[in-house]
């Protein structure tokens, strides 16, 4: 737990729009190590999602520094920002967000799609994934065969594909029931144990009994509630 | 995996707003292909017409003065002090490359005389048998002309190799000559008669019979004796020429005459036919002016699907950047679809413009139109096709290249 994953310093957010302004996020600096687990709560509103865009190289902040492995990540062109989310960032979308014409297996190919692989080689990093996953016997189904629990893990899988370093998911068990959602909860676990490092925002408390760390937010700006919440 | 799969994936799913997409070009592709099919018809009917009626390009000394009828078709005026044709330019011509096209060179010499009565007459002095090849209309009276009026009655009409055949039987020496069967009864002569021309005696030994064309009030003779009777013995005043418009190109071939002989002026009339044609004129004016309405139509339908296309596509695309696609990457995406569609699009359109124009055939030019499947046609309109689906997508696809990926994701 030595070598740091994100370093966040001074990170302010304000979104415009039509005159208004909305300050997001308030001068957040954080850091998370290589093979943490972290989870992120607070109160809608409180500026999560603006937090996990940011570190998903996808939302450049106001002000501040963002590094991801060392690398300041915002100071990168367009299309190697492109890359970089492609080889360092896992993601898992609430409502998982598969292509809905896309079969679970091609689904898992999507972050390969890009990439120098013989297409050989990615249908079996696909397959790969999927069986670690449990969804082996499923890959050739579109997704709306597939129920909300397979959906979200399809969705893991290909956040793991590329074996990135990193994993970055909003509410990956909002619309999963409990039983479900404490499997999907136990596969990151495990992925954390195999050496990923996980930032997940969550609005259920039982939840971060998987993760290591909580970070809470209130009102676009860390907060020391956390105590209160463990 | 490959973007491919994706492009193909999509367009599967989307079958009906592409399917619309695809109709539209079709469509577009196919009328201006089978307007421009009916036009081409048009053309080559008339170079037909031009073909049959022998003469087709008419070589003439570079400059104003002398007007030429050809057929109703009048060609610039010549004046005839200007350097004049030779007996050179004759040779040159049968020299060309493009020669092969040239069926029939028939050069003449033409002078306006004054007969004992005092009455002008053209005199013509040619080759005789190219003058009768190339002019099919010209023959010669025949000896018992009741009887051939009445096979002519019951034949309908007399087959151009009957004509020919004639013609060898035309041959004239120095001191005879043909003439029209107008200009013979207005002088009440005879064959066999005799008249003086530039107090020269010639004999008449054939009376042309009556065309209706130029020729009825014409001396015709022999180009050695006229240029040796009006003392100008190198002297052409004008060359007809028969050209096989299948043995090559046109524009060759007067390009080339025009190269080795600078100082003539060239007419080619199937050109001044081509050009003089209200109808062919109107319908390539028509053609123009639809195919541009189509174009921009077409353009408005690919950008107007593809626009939606990018819409509904916002929170995908916002995907596949999260994944790490670059923009470039969303372009590729968004401009092959629009080129698969289009480039299908521009061979149906292509294929069914063809039948379309050979079925309204017979609306618009009274008979069949073979379907021509010329390739260059083809490429034509799939390069057509091609453009429109890809110019008119850039703007969708840069917008969609142009979705922040955070945005798209937001509202999910
Ligand atoms: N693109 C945007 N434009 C304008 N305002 C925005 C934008 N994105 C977020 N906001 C505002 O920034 C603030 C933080 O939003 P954010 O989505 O980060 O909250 P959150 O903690 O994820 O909430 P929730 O738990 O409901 O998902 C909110 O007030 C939101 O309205
Ligand atoms: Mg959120």
């Amino acid at each position: 737990m030595s070598e740091i994953m994100i370093s966040l310093k001074d990170i302010n957010k304000t979104y415009k729009s039509m005159g208004d302004e909305v300050q997001a996020l308030k001068s957040v600096s954080l850091d998370i190590y290589k093979g943490e687990s972290v989870s992120v709560m607070g109160h809608s509103g409180s500026g999560k999602s603006t937090l996990l865009s940011i570190l998903g190289a996808l939302n450049p902040p106001s002000s501040g520094l963002v590094e991801i492995d060392g690398i300041d990540i915002y100071k990168l062109s367009q299309e190697r920002l492109a890359d970089f989310r492609r080889e360092y960032l896992g993601f898992v979308f609430q409502q998982f967000q598969l292509i809905p014409y896309l079969t679970a297996h091609e689904n898992v190919m999507l972050p390969l799609t890009t990439t120098k692989r013989s297409n050989r080689e990615k249908r079996e990093m696909a397959a790969q994934v999927l069986e670690r996953v449990g969804l082996k016997n499923k890959m050739n189904r579109l997704p709306n065969q597939l129920s909300g629990g397979e959906q979200e893990r399809v969705a893991i899988a290909r956040a793991i594909v590329n074996a990135p370093p990193l994993i970055l998911a909003d509410e990956p068990t909002g619309s999963l029931d409990t039983k479900t959602g404490d499997e999907i909860m136990e596969l990151f676990q495990q992925l954390n144990k195999e050496g990923l490092t996980v930032l997940m925002v969550t609005h259920n408390p039982d939840n971060t009994k998987y993760l290591g760390r909580t970070i809470v937010m209130k009102d676009g700006r860390l907060s020391d509630e956390r105590l209160n919440l463990n | 995996m490959q973007l491919y799969n994706i492009i193909i994936n999509n367009l599967r799913r989307r079958k009906s707003k592409m399917l619309f997409m695809l109709l539209g070009i079709v469509i577009g592709i196919a009328t201006i292909v089978s307007v421009f099919n009916v036009i081409e018809s048009m053309k080559t009917q008339m170079t037909k017409q031009v073909s049959e009626y022998g003469i087709n390009v008419v070589i003439t000394p570079d400059s104003g003065g002398l007007t030429f009828s050809y057929g109703g078709i009048i060609l610039p005026e010549i004046l005839y002090d200007v350097e004049q044709l030779t007996n050179e330019d004759v040779d040159i011509i049968s020299q060309l490359g493009s020669k092969d096209m040239i069926r029939i060179i028939a050069p003449k010499l033409i002078s306006v005389e004054m007969l004992e009565g005092g009455q002008k007459v053209t005199v013509i002095g040619g080759n005789l048998k190219q003058e009768f090849q190339i002019k099919p209309w010209l023959t010669i009276e025949n000896e018992n002309s009741e009887a051939s009026l009445t096979e002519k009655n019951i034949e309908g009409f007399v087959p151009a190799d009957l004509i020919r055949q004639d013609i060898s039987v035309i041959e004239l020496s120095e001191d005879q000559i043909i003439i029209g069967s107008a200009l013979a009864n207005s002088l009440k002569v005879n064959k066999g008669d005799t008249i003086k021309i530039s107090d020269n005696q010639f004999e008449i030994k054939f009376i042309l019979s009556e065309s209706g064309e130029t020729e009825d009030h014409q001396v015709l003779m022999n180009l050695k004796t006229a240029q040796t009777l009006f003392n100008k013995p190198e002297e052409i005043t004008v060359m007809d020429l028969s050209v096989d418009y299948e043995a090559g190109s046109e524009e060759v071939l007067l390009a080339e005459i025009k190269e080795n002989l600078p100082h003539v002026q060239v007419s080619s009339l199937r050109q001044e036919t081509l050009k003089r044609d209200e109808m062919l004129t109107r319908l390539v004016r028509f053609g123009v002016a639809v195919s541009i309405l189509i174009v921009f139509i077409g353009m408005l339908v690919v950008g107007i699907t593809m626009s939606g296309s990018v819409r509904e596509r916002t929170r995908e695309i916002g995907i596949f950047r999260a994944l790490g696609f670059r923009k470039s990457h969303i372009i590729k995406i968004i401009l092959s679809e629009s080129l698969i569609i289009s480039f299908v699009g521009g061979v149906l359109g292509y294929i069914s413009g063809n039948l379309i124009a050979s079925y309204s055939g017979p609306i618009f030019i009274g008979e069949t139109i073979q379907p021509e499947w010329r390739v260059l046609v083809l490429f034509i309109s799939v390069g057509l096709s091609v453009a429109i689906g890809l110019i008119s997508s850039i703007i969708p696809a840069l917008k969609a290249a142009k979705l922040d990926p955070a945005e798209a994701l937001r509202f999910i």
